[in-house]
């Protein structure tokens, strides 16, 4: 088809014009050829016969390449309209991805929060307490004014935030280490209890070293051996409290 | 299996004395001047004492303010400074103030409450009104 050949094939436009170029060369030769004839004899005598052919022979040539630069200029607004609706859809694809997009991207924030959604309700699923303990908790600490000072509380009060010197060597521990329960050691100044007085007879019966310590409460295994002896509680008495420094793996290994 | 479950138990009551005798800021100094809290076991005790902050043991405890020194202790600055009584003296003084401070702030809305609820008869004692 000569038509597909690329550059080897003049274009309709080029051959349109060299053909009317042909014409115009036709046309001047045979007008020529007549003015001279009026004068002179001519020179060839078939001459003015083939110039008329030529010409004829061009100007078909001229109207079939009018046919076809007609058809082709059909073909090239087809073209332009398939263009026209190419780039339609074209921007009608980039408007679709523009939605996928800001769709994804919603999606993907409603996942993400739902997701720290789920995370905080097992975060407070896991550190979920029963009300009823925290009520009974929070009795026991104000009750005992371990965590706010009684509303009478004045300077010289030996009630303290703290277990004082005569809690502490009343404890377990105090005993075990065989304390004497006289003799101040000082380290609580302006403490009553310290220079011998009552001992706090206010607080209700929350025992700090409480009793009420469920069977099966355990303190977690520790598996290696602090290697200490634990502090006492009193300056002079180090050497107590067995119960701390005894080897890990006896103690809640075979608890029922 | 007895003699077992009865150790447990007097481990747990110890450490339950113990974790609460950190809430007595001179105890600390006591324990600092003696160089408990420079012994690596020691320390290592401290940071195992820190299960004590699970719900499960917390209830146990009268004395919560230990906790928080408990968590104090972790730090080696906090440690070192405690040799120190004037120290031991500041958290003393601080921490009661801090007992103080729900008392306190009762007191004085019970005050304005009561100040609210009385009309105004009398001028203010300090009144420099020319009243009378």
């Amino acid at each position: 088809d000569p038509n597909m050949a690329a550059v080897a094939e003049k274009s309709t436009k080029e051959r349109l014009l060299s053909v009317l170029d042909d014409l115009e060369v036709l046309s001047r030769e045979l007008i020529e050829m007549l003015a001279l004839s009026r004068s002179q004899k001519l020179p060839q005598p078939g001459e003015d016969t083939q110039i008329l052919e030529l010409l004829v022979q061009r100007d078909r040539e001229f109207q079939e390449l009018m046919e076809v630069a007609q058809q082709q200029g059909k073909v090239h607004q087809e073209m332009q309209l398939l263009e026209k609706e190419v780039e339609k859809r074209d921007s009608d694809i980039q408007q679709l991805q523009k939605q996928l997009k800001e769709a994804e991207h919603i999606l993907a924030t409603a996942v993400y929060q739902a997701k720290e959604k789920l995370k905080s309700i097992d975060k407070a699923r896991k550190g979920s307490i029963s009300s009823e303990e925290i009520i009974k908790y929070a009795h026991r600490i104000s009750a005992s004014n371990a965590v706010c000072a009684p509303l009478n509380w004045v300077p010289g009060d030996p009630r303290r935030p703290y277990p004082t010197d005569l809690e502490m060597r009343s404890g377990m521990l105090g005993h075990m280490a065989n304390l004497p329960t006289n003799g101040v050691n000082g380290h609580l100044p302006g403490d009553a209890l310290a220079a011998g007085r009552l001992p706090d007879v206010l607080t209700p019966n929350y025992h700090w070293h409480s009793s009420d310590v469920p069977v099966g409460m355990l303190p977690p295994h520790h598996g290696n051996d602090f290697g200490l002896e634990p502090p006492g509680h009193n300056k002079e008495n180090e050497d107590d409290v067995e119960a701390m420094s005894t080897d890990s793996s006896s103690s809640s290994s075979d608890s029922d | 299996c007895l003699r077992g479950a009865e150790q447990a138990r007097n481990r747990f009551q110890s450490e339950l004395e113990f974790i609460q005798c950190l809430a007595n800021p001179n105890y600390l100094n006591f324990l600092a001047q003696r160089g408990f809290l420079r012994e690596r076991p020691f320390i290592n005790y401290l940071k195992y004492l820190l299960y004590w902050k699970e719900p499960e043991y917390a209830k146990f405890l009268k004395y919560p303010h230990c906790l928080h020194m408990l968590e104090l202790l972790q730090y080696e600055h906090f440690r070192k400074e405690l040799v120190n009584a004037q120290c031991a003296k500041f958290i003393d003084e601080q921490q009661l103030l801090h007992w103080q401070h729900y008392s306190r702030k009762r007191t004085r809305l019970q005050q304005a409450l009561a100040e609210q609820q009385q009309p105004q008869q009398q001028p203010p004692p300090h009144g420099n009104a020319a009243t009378k």
